[in-house]
């Protein structure tokens, strides 16, 4: 019962502290940018250093998926200013028409953007969006069970003598993507052919997996319950940190990016300031620390001469142009997407 | 359903608005979707259509429906069959002994269902002990996983339900008067003839309520056949979260739910059937017995 009273003595005093502040920023001169980001996606140091030199006051929130920030705004949350979405939730936004188009006159820095990079945003000319940071999806691996010329390639599932101990993404999109990059073919296909030839692959691969896993590969490689898991770059960084084993490898045959994006929405209060945030993160020293800190690439090509050696030279991070040439974005596929279901559904019930 | 009077109204009315509030609308709900159009992005779409239950000719269905029935019959079974002498053996103990075992029944409830599914992942883990152990002794090899396979899977289900069967159980084993059996010994029935003919028709009600409480969950399992079963262990609840979340057809999803509704339904409308048709102190037996029970009454 102490434990219960001290959670709501706790409960009421943080709610009873947040109302203060907010009231309290209201009624100071300071003007508020609100954000709605991904958690751990930005250096805080920036967002400090951008409160202090345009004196204003910055209100972070956090969404874990693009549907439930998109759920959250349509239920009709105000208030927030710049959202990051992924490249195909940038799409439906701006087909709603909540998204505010861009004038680039205040966005001076869009010139430092890495046009390389720019070739797979679902929004070229940056009319909604400005691209935030490039993630890619590879294999995450333990060091300890490959021999020392190891090369990865998606086939590596095919490999019985792991088998048991490799895990694919529990994701129709990403695991049939693999097996179409394998192939040589297109991630976005929609070719019954070339699909009917992934799903074999995958069929084979499939027979060496411990299970489809979205999540908890994670952990499994720190665990060394797993050799080889297919999963996002970002997070299989986040867990080398756990276990000095693991590794992260694009393979040769190429793979699928994914981009965040900065984008205002048409009811922000404060454009201006919002404007002046993404010219902010655009900049060529404020995008190198951010990547330092989030190990994600933001496509800013100022940017790179201030990164640290380790993360130059981190093909996962700065993709070599021979591999970046093989790599696409996921296009959201509206109704062909049944297609995939369709051999999502045939791979997972294979013997 | 019939009410008495104003009181036995007055008692049940919460728990009647709460089950209309949180289950009679929100199934009706689940069945309305499922005849709906779906909707490119993931909404539900204009119209009316059955493609929600398209699933049911999809060649992968009868396995997953199979799998799913054959993985909770197996479990029910074996999760009674363990209760079963569980059950008997708290019954028949002292007071105080069976309290402590109904304290160790319940102690796992104290700790997240999640939690405990965990728990399995690491004592399976194929750097863990167990698996260490069977290595030792030559059972499995070095890359082997115990865990993502079928009998992981039913193992951490008759885990969960265990206790679900081992209460109405116990609960039905208590108000049993052993006598009954003396009484048909005494009438020279055998000692399995009389466990078969008088024990178990006598706590039929607690049999009946133990294979609902683990069969019927057991069906909808989504967690368990997630996280320790392998790529090949999907299971109904898994698809229908596939459909929901994954391909972002929420009239299939809800379709594959209507079934599972009405595959749960099933049992409970044959139970209401069966009490009917089937009073159990009719069998010759137990008339037998009932007629010696009161004789030796009135003697005394």
């Amino acid at each position: 019962m102490e434990n219960i009273t001290k959670i709501v003595k706790t409960f009421f005093i943080t709610t009873l502290l947040l109302w203060i502040t907010i009231f309290s920023g209201c009624s100071s001169e300071k003007k508020e940018l609100y954000i709605y980001n991904w958690s751990d996606y930005m250096d805080e140091n920036l967002v400090k250093q951008f409160e202090t030199e345009n004196s204003c006051k910055i209100i972070l929130d956090f969404f874990d998926s693009n549907e439930t920030m998109y759920a959250k705004l349509k239920a009709g949350a105000a208030g927030y200013d710049i959202v990051f979405p992924s490249g195909y939730m940038v799409n439906v936004m701006s087909k709603e028409g909540i998204l505010l188009k861009l004038d680039h006159s205040k966005i001076p820095n869009l010139k430092n953007l890495d046009e390389k990079y720019i070739e797979f945003s679902l929004d070229k000319n940056q009319e909604f969006s400005v691209p935030y940071m490039i993630s890619n999806t590879g294999i995450g691996y333990l060091k300890s069970k490959v021999q020392e010329n190891f090369e990865p390639s998606w086939n590596i599932f095919a490999d019985s003598k792991y088998k048991g101990r490799m895990t694919m993404l529990n994701d129709m999109r990403e695991a049939i993507g693999a097996a179409l990059k394998y192939l040589g073919y297109s991630i976005n296909t929609t070719n019954p052919v070339e699909l009917e030839k992934a799903k074999n692959v995958l069929i084979g691969w499939k027979k060496n997996l411990a299970k489809f896993e979205a999540d908890q590969y994670k952990n499994g490689l720190v665990s060394g319950e797993f050799y080889f898991s297919q999963g996002y770059s970002g997070d299989i960084f986040q867990v080398m940190t756990e276990n000095k084993d693991i590794r992260y490898a694009i393979p040769k045959e190429g793979t699928t990016l994914s981009s965040d994006n900065m984008v205002i929405l048409k009811s922000s209060k404060n454009v201006e300031l919002a404007y002046k945030f993404i010219n902010f993160m655009l900049d060529g020293k404020v995008s190198a620390q951010n990547i330092e800190y989030v190990h994600y690439l933001a496509p800013n090509k100022e940017a790179y001469q201030y990164l640290s050696d380790d993360i130059k030279i981190d093909p996962a991070i700065l993709m070599p142009d021979h591999v970046l040439k093989r790599c696409e974005v996921l296009i959201d596929l509206g109704k062909e997407n049944a297609l995939y279901s369709k051999i999502w559904d045939q791979v997972k019930s294979a013997k | 359903m019939k009410f008495k009077n104003a009181n036995e109204i007055k008692i049940s009315i919460s728990s009647l608005i709460w089950l209309t509030l949180f289950f009679v609308i929100p199934t009706i709900i689940v069945v309305l979707i499922s005849f709906r159009n779906s909707d490119p992005s993931g909404g539900i779409g204009v119209g009316w259509s059955i493609d929600g239950f398209a699933d049911v000719f999809n060649p992968s269905f009868g396995m997953i429906l199979w799998r799913t029935v054959r993985l909770s019959l197996i479990t029910t079974v074996i999760c009674l069959s363990l209760a079963m002498p569980v059950s008997i053996y708290m019954a028949k103990a002292e007071e105080k002994i069976q309290n402590w075992l109904l304290l160790l029944i319940a102690i796992p409830f104290w700790t997240n269902f999640l939690i405990r599914v965990y728990a399995w992942k690491i004592v399976l883990h194929p750097e863990g002990l167990v698996k260490r152990l069977f290595l030792t002794l030559g059972l499995v090899s070095e890359n082997a996983s115990l865990l993502y396979n079928e009998g992981a899977v039913l193992l951490v289900l008759v885990y969960t339900y265990l206790p679900f069967a081992i209460l109405p159980l116990y609960t039905a084993i208590e108000k049993f008067d052993f006598r009954l059996i003396e009484a048909a010994r005494d009438l020279g029935s055998g000692q399995i003839r009389s466990f078969i003919k008088v024990f178990l028709p006598g706590i039929s009600q607690g049999i009946i309520s133990a294979i609902m409480v683990v069969f019927i969950p057991a069906l909808g399992s989504y967690v368990i056949p997630d996280m320790v079963g392998g790529p090949d262990g999907e299971m109904l609840g898994n698809k229908i979260a596939q459909r929901v979340f994954v391909d972002r057809n929420l009239p299939k999803g809800s379709g594959l739910s209507t079934l599972l509704i009405l595959a749960v339904i099933l049992p409970g409308l044959i139970r209401v059937v069966y009490k009917k048709i089937k009073p159990i102190s009719a069998t010759p037996l137990n008339r037998k017995i009932n007629s010696y029970l009161t004789k030796s009454k009135s003697k005394s």
